[in-house]
């Protein structure tokens, strides 16, 4: 009949490649640079200045070069740590984009405890209970989505959505309300100002030469380090695999599926509160911006990297230098904004999510791999 | 003779999906204003060759002919088009629109708006057949019944002259039936070609003008309904006795190991899968489940593995009652399932997951070290090398996952691993689906083995040449009712396809439970200990 | 001024300010219930916004705004739609995406063009076009005829779309089909609809309605750009949870904008309301301002767990939305 035959035809890939994911991602991101620096080229700004110092972190011609590898830390550590923890989660398919919610939760923990107990803790107990009060609160408050989810099957992506905005109200009202209970608040300013935490709440450094390394850095190596044993080695991490592979066999093999998933859950929210905790500790402060977007970068970096905790940790590094040095080369080239970083990120990972689509489905002509698709 | 006296027609069909040969230069003759009953056991490729004339598959070789006129049908639309509508098993329904907005989605000449008299226009419609429905009614508040009504009157509305049911009985009760085979004979009346696949004989001589066979793949005979009986529709059907050269080693002392006594269960749709079952799988025995796809099969494998509530009944495992245990107690019991789902790869195995891994599924707790937190991994790779050099496994390795394997080897994976837990029960379902000769007789080879060691092994099949050749005895379900059970050298092939059509139920014989009496002694046991 | 015209400015403060709500939550039902799960509303709703202020200052003319806010927003749809229809993206990366990329734009291009940002209060052609529209008799209503009926074209164009839309959705057959594909895209299949087509030109038409809302947004904030703050602020996010508040309903979408646009309100006007009332409304003084904010998002919240516990039937959220359809999946 008149009908066209299509000459190409769409089947899905058996076999995922680890070097043609590569090859691609990076033919992407070069493609996305392309495409910024005609951007940057259309704003008159000096494209291999701006991208050089973007990805030196503005190292090159600097008295200090060390503070921009610290400077680097500080965006890369929540980062990490944001992004392994929702993997966690989408391993088993709970759609978690609460992270903005839950680091802001776990941050506001740990901020309260350090004001409560103020500098008669010793750092190292003081620490420890920020993390612990971080993971609890923001545990809790992730959790809570999930049991919902597996007793009524609540939607999770959305219900996880609006409490990232519940909880950056309640931040917003302890750094606005200035009443005598508010502990988070400064004394002294008569304007509402978020008071710096006690010292002994600071995350410790470790002095090398004149580069001071952040201990949170050791932090998050350690959980990835933790991340892979737990995953690949571990018997919950082996119920993950198979309750994210086939819920129904999960079942079969006697697995309590709701259980796993709640417990998941609670794991991957605590962690996000811990990432929170550290960041309160190594900026000194809350404030109504502390969580720079890591909630959402997080969903990304947890997706590119395939949920793998070696790919999440590379993928980290490279947005982490592609967020700082923007923001860093930004500083010389007025005309461009520090969302630049965003705006490039946006880019590349438009192309990586078509080029995936080349690593998931191959294109055939038809006629020759007949009746393939029928098969299944 | 003139080909446009035929509604359709269809030419030396040949259609294979990879290797397997599902349908084989087939012919049909659909006469204009006749009904037309496909008639086959499983997968000798009816349904194939209905989408075919439906437009979901496309036809390697052969001719379609409408109306005297070759077409080609490439997808649901051309088929629409061309005045052919097929129900399918599975409906296609919008449910929370009405039933009125179910039909007109797919109307092409319909006005653009939705207008109050379109309830209307559809109720008349209804009425021309005889259908009652309310066009208000949304379709999730509906029984399957309705809902299949709505797919029919879809049909008709789009304007089919002919229209293909695919087992349309399987859902409906008894006074359902009786008013869809009304509703058939009044759409022949007013000229409409109708083919309908089923299995249940009586319905078949009922209903039909003609009755065309197929069996594995191949067209058979076409007669007519007037001249023909049961007997030689289940002989043309099934066929003669093909000889297997299967080995059936006889174990002197079998003891009962498994009892279900008066089991129902309800499908997910919440209709009655299994119906009020008795019969006991014993140590040294392989008892076949013979049965139209459908029958209950998977529910009645789900129920004994802890996966599906039971909705009354008991099921005794030597001596205790394993009704409401979690699958995990059951699998303590030894009870194993290997249960192949039509998608393969569904239950029971972690496609992505390496064979490893797979072979730990329903062991991780206690592999290792007790209370370790880690998953030993090594015992793994050992069990799984074990399996792979036992059964003679493909694979590049342990850590191969399983979804790359071959179908033959899936199952011996699947099947080595319920082995090795050494279980007293293995209920296994479809073995050897999709299997080439060679990889089916090392699977027999498997199961004939446990069955000396003394394992009771209830084996759902589908080839009944196979189950006569394999098994001791058969159990035989129709729509979730047993049969009966017998015994399998002593049975014919004829007998089982009657009773697999329902036109032949051997299971209250004398008053007793067919297949009960000689073992009667299992039931006081059974209570003794519970 | 007078108690009552208190309470008039209070009405029309809540429709001004907050119809831009309506038009992003509308771009959503539309994006969703054809099955597509957009998240990037914050990020099209800010390209609309910078197109349409861009290319309406740069003509002096309103419509051509409203057209470039449509077609610029409308882009943003379209790459979502290639995305995940044509690609098979997975939805929720994908709208983050659009979220990130469609601020970073907001900013790169509000930045880049810094000096030579086009000031609407030098358009006179345009703001004549922007001016309030009397609708003589209906405004003279008391309380809510200076909210409802002496507003600008965008406003009543806001209120036109949500009930054509509705119309279109329920009492049309593409709507009917439309809705088919949100619910159950085997069953639309299996009756011919096709639904790429469909898909595509709801994401497409729905980010195009967001993009206006944006548009006017910009228009509304007296047309500066800050470079700090941009114009949309979190309302792509409320409107997100509004499409829940409105049960996936553009009708019940202007109720649910006015009681949104109500709590956001009083966020800035509660002090006005309470001291002209200060026995009745005195204790709004004392409701801190992150709660009118936290509100949307805390009922949208307890709606959605409250509908779930329930299994409520009548829920319009549809079945499929957020799952790519793949035919040879089935």
């Amino acid at each position: 009949m008149h009908k066209r035959n299509a000459a190409f035809r769409i089947v899905k890939r058996s076999e995922y490649s680890v070097q043609r994911m590569i090859l691609y991602y990076i033919i992407a991101i070069l493609l996305a640079f392309g495409i910024g620096g005609i951007l940057l080229a259309a704003l008159k700004v000096d494209v291999i200045r701006f991208y050089k110092e973007m990805l030196t972190i503005g190292m090159l011609d600097n008295a200090y070069p060390y503070r921009s590898v610290e400077g680097l830390i500080k965006v890369f550590v929540p980062l990490v740590l944001v992004s392994l923890a929702l993997s966690l989660a989408y391993r088993m398919k709970f759609w978690n984009v609460g992270g903005e919610g839950q680091f802001i939760v776990g941050a506001l923990g740990a901020a309260w405890v350090a004001m409560l107990f103020g500098e008669r803790l010793s750092t190292p107990v003081m620490l420890l209970l920020m993390i612990l009060a971080g993971g609890l609160f923001a545990g809790l408050f992730g959790v809570f989505t999930a049991v919902l989810k597996v007793r009524f099957g609540t939607n999770e992506t959305l219900l996880t959505l609006m409490c990232n905005y519940i909880a950056l109200y309640v931040l917003k009202y302890f750094g606005e309300t200035k009443t005598g209970w508010n502990l988070f608040l400064s004394k002294d300013s008569a304007r509402p100002k978020f008071e710096k935490i006690p010292q002994n709440a600071f995350m410790p450094t470790i002095q090398m030469g004149r580069f001071s390394l952040n201990i949170s850095l050791l932090l998050a190596i350690v959980f990835t380090v933790f991340m892979i044993f737990y995953l690949n080695k571990s018997k919950q991490g082996y119920e993950i695999s198979v309750v994210g592979d086939s819920v129904n066999t999960a079942k079969y093999a006697g697995m309590k599926v709701g259980r796993i998933i709640i417990r998941t859950v609670f794991l991957s929210a605590m962690v996000i509160g811990v990432a929170g905790a550290c960041h309160v500790s190594t900026s000194h402060t809350l404030s109504t911006s502390i969580t720079n977007n890591v909630g959402w970068t997080g969903v990304i970096v947890a997706w590119l990297a395939k949920l793998n905790p070696i790919g999440i940790l590379v993928t980290s590094f490279l947005i982490s230098v592609l967020q700082y040095g923007t923001s860093v080369a930004n500083a010389n080239f007025t005309a461009v904004d520090a969302n630049f970083a965003n705006l490039l990120q946006g880019i590349i990972l438009f192309i990586i999510l078509a080029v995936d689509f080349l690593l998931k489905f191959k294109i055939v002509r038809t006629g020759k791999t007949n009746n393939n698709k029928e098969v299944a | 003779m003139a080909t446009d006296s035929y509604a359709i027609e269809l030419r030396n069909i040949t259609k294979t999906f990879g290797k397997v040969v599902a349908n084989k230069g087939i012919h049909l003759k659909l006469r204009k204003g006749e009904i037309l009953s496909l008639l086959g056991e499983n997968g000798s490729g009816k349904t194939t060759l209905m989408n075919m004339l439906s437009g979901i598959y496309k036809p390697d070789e052969g001719q379609i002919i409408v109306d005297g006129q070759e077409v080609s049908i490439q997808s649901p639309e051309d088929a629409k088009r061309l005045g052919i509508g097929m129900v399918h098993q599975h409906f296609k329904l919008v449910d929370v629109f009405s039933a009125a907005d179910n039909i007109l989605m797919g109307d092409e000449n319909a006005g653009m708006l939705l207008r109050r008299n379109r309830y209307e226009k559809i109720e008349q419609i209804a009425k021309r057949f005889g259908f009652e429905i309310d066009p208000k009614k949304k379709v999730c508040n509906m029984s399957v019944s309705e809902k299949q009504t709505i797919e029919i009157i879809k049909v008709l509305y789009y304007g089919a002259k002919t229209i293909i049911l695919d087992e349309p009985t399987a859902v409906l009760t008894v006074q359902e039936i009786a008013k869809l085979f009304r509703i058939l004979r009044k759409m022949k009346e007013q000229g409409h070609s109708i083919i309908i696949i089923t299995h249940k004989l009586n319905e078949v001589m009922d209903i039909s003008d003609r009755v065309m066979i197929m069996r594995k793949g191949e067209y058979i005979d076409t007669v007519l309904a007037g001249e023909t009986n049961e007997q030689q529709l289940t002989e043309l059907m099934v066929g003669r006795k093909v000889s297997l050269d299967i080995a059936r080693p006889v174990v002197e002392h079998t003891k009962p190991l498994l009892e279900i006594r008066d089991l129902t269960i309800r499908n997910d749709e919440g209709a009655v899968a299994i119906d009020k079952i008795n019969f006991y799988i014993r140590g040294g025995e392989i008892l076949g489940v013979a049965g139209i796809a459908g029958c209950g099969q998977k529910e009645l494998c789900e129920a004994i593995a802890g996966l599906r509530p039971i909705e009354s009944g008991m099921m005794i495992h030597k001596g205790d009652n394993i009704v409401g245990l979690s699958p995990q107690a059951i699998i303590e019991k030894g009870i194993a399932m290997s249960f192949i789902p039509e998608d393969r790869l569904g239950m029971g195995l972690a496609p992505s997951l390496s064979i490893t891994d797979n072979m730990l599924l329903k062991r991780y707790q206690k592999t290792g070290k007790p209370h370790s937190p880690f998953v030993d991994r090594k015992a793994g790779r050992q069990f799984a090398q074990q399996v792979i050099d036992e059964l003679q496994v493909v694979t590049p390795s342990t850590e191969t996952p399983v979804r790359l394997l071959s179908g033959g080897n899936v199952q011996k994976v699947l099947l080595g691993r319920e082995i090795a837990t050494g279980p007293n029960v293995i209920v296994t379902a479809y073995p050897v689906r999709g299997l080439d000769v060679n990889s089916s007789y090392a699977i027999y080879d498997i199961l004939n083995k446990q069955k000396q060691d003394g394992v009771g092994i209830l084996f759902v099949g589908e080839d009944l040449d196979v189950m006569m050749a394999l098994c001791d005895k058969i159990m035989v379900i129709c729509h979730g009712r047993l049969m009966g059970v017998v015994h399998a050298h002593k049975v014919t092939k004829e007998e089982l396809g009657l009773m697999m059509t329902g036109a032949m139920d051997i299971s209250e014989l004398n008053g007793k439970t067919a297949g009960i009496a000689k073992d009667s002694n299992i039931q006081e046991g059974g209570e003794e200990n519970a | 001024m007078s108690a009552m015209d208190v309470i008039s400015l209070f009405v029309y403060y809540i429709v001004v300010y907050n119809i831009a709500l309506l038009y992003g939550t509308v771009g959503e039902i539309v994006t969703e219930k054809s099955g597509s799960m957009n998240l990037g509303v914050e990020g099209t709703m800010a390209v609309g916004a910078i197109g349409g202020y861009l290319m309406g200052c740069l003509t002096d003319n309103l419509y051509v705004g409203i057209l470039a806010a449509f077609v610029f927003a409308g882009l943003c749809g379209l790459l979502f739609a290639w995305l995940t229809i044509s690609m098979q993206a997975n939805q929720n990366v994908t709208g983050l995406t659009i979220t990130t990329f469609g601020l970073g734009l907001y900013f790169f291009i509000g930045k880049g063009i810094g000096k030579a940002w086009p000031v609407m209060q030098q358009k006179e052609h345009l703001l004549q076009q922007v001016a309030e529209i009397r609708i003589p008799g209906l405004a003279d209503i008391p309380i809510i005829g200076k909210g409802f009926f002496h507003q600008n074209i965008l406003v009543y164009l806001g209120f036109l779309i949500a009930i054509a839309m509705w119309f279109y959705m329920n009492k049309t057959k593409l709507g009917l089909r439309m809705r088919a594909i949100g619910e159950n895209p085997a069953a639309a299949d299996a009756v011919g609809i096709n639904i790429k087509r469909y898909k595509y030109i709801h994401v497409v038409l729905g980010a195009g309605i967001m993009g206006i809302g944006g548009y006017q947004m910009g228009l509304n904030l007296g047309g500066t750009f800050e470079g700090s703050n941009c114009w949309i602020n979190g309302y792509g996010w409320i409107a997100i949870a509004l499409v829940i508040f409105a049960n996936w309903n553009t009708a019940k979408a202007i109720l649910g904008t006015l009681v949104f646009g109500f709590f956001n309100t009083l966020q800035v006007y509660g002090s006005a309301l309470a001291e002209t009332f200060p026995k009745a409304l005195g204790f709004l003084n004392a409701i801190p301002a992150q709660v009118y904010q936290a509100l949307p998002f805390l009922i949208t919240a307890i709606v959605l767990i409250f509908n779930s516990v329930k299994k409520n039937k009548t829920s319009g959220q549809p079945a499929a939305t957020g799952i790519n359809y793949y035919r040879e999946d089935r």
